[in-house]
């Protein structure tokens, strides 16, 4: 019957099950249970495929250099291209959490009801946009606007600081970290914002109301109940999105530039894990050993999604999260 | 002073008016500090609209000058030609993946939501939404290896359609189990109560009631499917001439794109084909959320009737 706590179970007669009741039981379990089996499927497949045989520890270290010609001099550690992805994905990940706390705070909060009705949906539907066509936008449209205006204003303005200096040959063809930078943020915060928005909208009426009655503002009553009392949730929201921004590959790598370097400014390429994977398949469909390697950074990949996820959700506490579309 | 004393408390541009006019010092400060939050933040929106404006105005502006409607039905071939083997590439991809990921989901989700033990269903849920979030790169690997290299079938429709239908299988799942959640409590008690089976119950009844919003998840899936470019990546192939049967690769619409996105000017033919290609993804994508959400707030409406 309906799962929920109170509701008299009609299906199984107590007394146990029979036979035939059992293996009811368990061809239902057993549907229910599909993405479990895909996602035992994707590590299973992953591990089989990868090469810590072949790598052992080396391949934690920033040794990369896949020498094809010579296996004995070959290197593969994966920490530069973990510099890559912690780079971007943290930093949209901290613009997009103040970005879409502020949405949430004024769709729920501060909106006239009919344009609240109205941004949630615009917002949810950002979330739909294939990440190719952010991709083509980013790359045909905006690098050369930030090549021409975005950057040499940045380094014009805040050059002193480390990591925003940068010569002009170096952002000449304007791809690279800050524009992955933010098309990251604009593809993350439209997840984060109906995470925390749906978050604010859970909380109690009445919380809201003594809130109110007592004589605080709006603003108050969100800024000392309202957002104290979801704070768990707000984390939980932030690790989901990570989770988002750091597999994000297909529009992240049509921007960043590719440079398999550790990046000297914010300026210049680099490479995430997640676009590592793609721009050195070519080369490893015919060199056995680099594949094993990308297949163990697919790997990595895959558990860091895996507890970022299984985290977030735990703490969210709720059946679902919303997805592209609005869709809960 | 009577004027203001009928008025909520919290109705904060009267009331900063008056605590003003009469000297209030803190208790101003705070209202008025209330009333330009609430004018600015939604300054915020620029945020979101900005992207989509921009957007849609560059990818038409780059598409639809040399859009014409023989784009639409002549395939690719070199470097001259239309989007037809792409269009037809996508829709093969993606409806046979809609077609294996809707029935898994549809018949995981209602089970998760009507048969399984809360904690099966829990469970369930929190590996429904862990797939959801998992890397569609990552997801894109295993599919070449299980399915392009250990069966054998090389890059194909078929192994493209499988490893996209994963990746689309936890938004039916959840959606599903969702719509049977919904199902007002009073429907199961008044159907059971009438001497319905449970069965009956599920598909005389639920069912029905459940289903737009059945429709909803698979329509989201469908527009994610149509979407997606790093499971097919590796598993679909490429292949310019219309696909005529499963076990060959295509060409698909976000292919097109990651394949001609960076050519050079003097192909500069290609690269509109795929600001095109973007257009109709765009259009596609666009279209079916807003569906979707129609079809939402109509079955939300629906649900208020059955209430009252």
């Amino acid at each position: 019957m309906r799962n929920q706590p109170g509701v008299a179970r009609l299906s199984n007669p107590p007394g146990g099950m029979s036979l035939r009741q059992f293996f009811q039981w368990l061809s239902g379990a057993a549907v229910a249970m599909i993405p479990l089996y895909f996602i035992i499927a994707i590590v299973a497949t992953l591990v089989y495929a990868s090469g810590f045989q072949n790598f052992g520890w080396s391949f934690f270290s920033t040794n990369w250099n896949p020498n094809p010609n010579d296996p004995s001099v070959a290197a593969y550690g994966w920490f530069d291209f973990a510099v890559g992805s912690a780079i971007t994905s943290a930093i949209a990940l901290a613009l997009a959490m103040v970005l879409s706390l502020g949405l949430a705070v004024c769709i729920v909060s501060f909106l006239p009801p009919f344009l609240s009705r109205l941004a949630a949906p615009v917002t949810d539907m950002l979330a739909g946009i294939p990440s190719v066509v952010y991709g083509i936008w980013g790359y045909v449209i905006l690098a050369p606007y930030f090549s021409k205006v975005i950057d040499p204003w940045m380094v014009g303005t805040l050059g002193f600081l480390p990591g925003f200096n940068a010569t002009p040959t170096q952002y000449a063809g304007g791809v690279g970290l800050i524009l992955a930078i933010f098309i990251l943020t604009i593809m993350v915060v439209p997840i984060t914002t109906a995470l925390v928005r749906d978050s604010l909208r859970s909380i109690p009426k009445e919380l809201e109301e003594a809130g109110l009655a007592l004589g605080a503002t709006r603003w108050e009553t969100m800024r000392r109940v309202k957002i104290p009392f979801i704070q768990r949730s707000i984390f939980s929201a932030g690790l989901l999105g990570f989770g988002r921004a750091i597999g994000e590959t297909v529009a992240v790598f049509m921007v960043i530039g590719n440079e398999v370097t550790l990046p000297t400014s914010i300026f210049g390429g680099s490479t995430t894990m997640a676009t590592l994977l793609v721009s050195q398949m070519d080369s490893a469909f015919t060199y056995p050993l680099l594949l094993k390697a990308l297949v163990e950074i697919a790997l990595v990949l895959m558990v860091i999604s895996l507890s970022v996820n299984a985290i977030g959700l735990r703490l969210l506490g709720r059946k679902t999260v919303t997805g592209p579309g609005g869709i809960e | 002073m009577s004027g203001s004393v009928n008025r909520p408390a919290f109705a904060p541009a009267s009331v900063a008016d008056d605590l003003s006019a009469r000297g209030f010092g803190r208790a101003t400060r705070r209202i008025l500090f209330d009333k330009w939050i609430g004018r600015l933040l939604p300054l915020l929106f620029i945020v979101v609209v900005f992207p989509i404006l921009d957007m849609i105005w560059w990818i038409a502006q780059n598409a639809l000058p040399t859009m014409t409607w023989s784009t639409l039905t002549t395939p690719l071939y070199g470097d001259v030609g239309g989007l037809y083997g792409a269009i037809l590439g996508t829709t093969y991809l993606a409806g046979l993946a809609l077609a294996i990921c809707g029935v898994l989901g549809i018949f995981g989700g209602m089970y998760t939501a009507e048969y399984a033990s809360p904690r099966t269903a829990t469970f369930a849920r929190l590996f429904g939404n862990i797939l959801a979030g998992t890397p569609a790169i990552v997801i894109g690997y295993t599919g070449y290896f299980l399915l392009v290299l250990y069966t054998g079938w090389g890059t194909s429709i078929a192994a493209g359609a499988i490893t996209l239908s994963v990746f689309m299988l936890p938004w039916v799942f959840r959606t599903t189990d969702l719509a049977f959640l919904s199902v007002p409590p009073t429907l199961r008690e008044a159907s059971l109560g009438l001497g319905a089976t449970h069965r009956q119950y599920l598909f005389r009844v639920g069912f029905p009631v459940a289903f737009p919003r059945i429709l909803t998840g698979i329509f989201i899936a469908l527009a994610i499917g149509v979407g997606e470019t790093a499971p097919l990546i590796f598993t679909a192939g490429w292949q310019l001439a219309p696909a005529t049967s499963l076990t060959q690769g295509t060409s698909y619409l976000t292919g097109l794109i990651w394949t001609y996105f960076d050519e050079p000017a003097n192909l500069g033919h290609l690269l509109a084909l795929s600001f095109q290609a973007a257009f109709i993804l765009f259009v596609i994508v666009i279209g079916l959320n807003v569906v979707v959400q129609i079809i939402g707030a109509r079955y939300r409406r629906r649900l208020k009737g059955l209430f009252a």
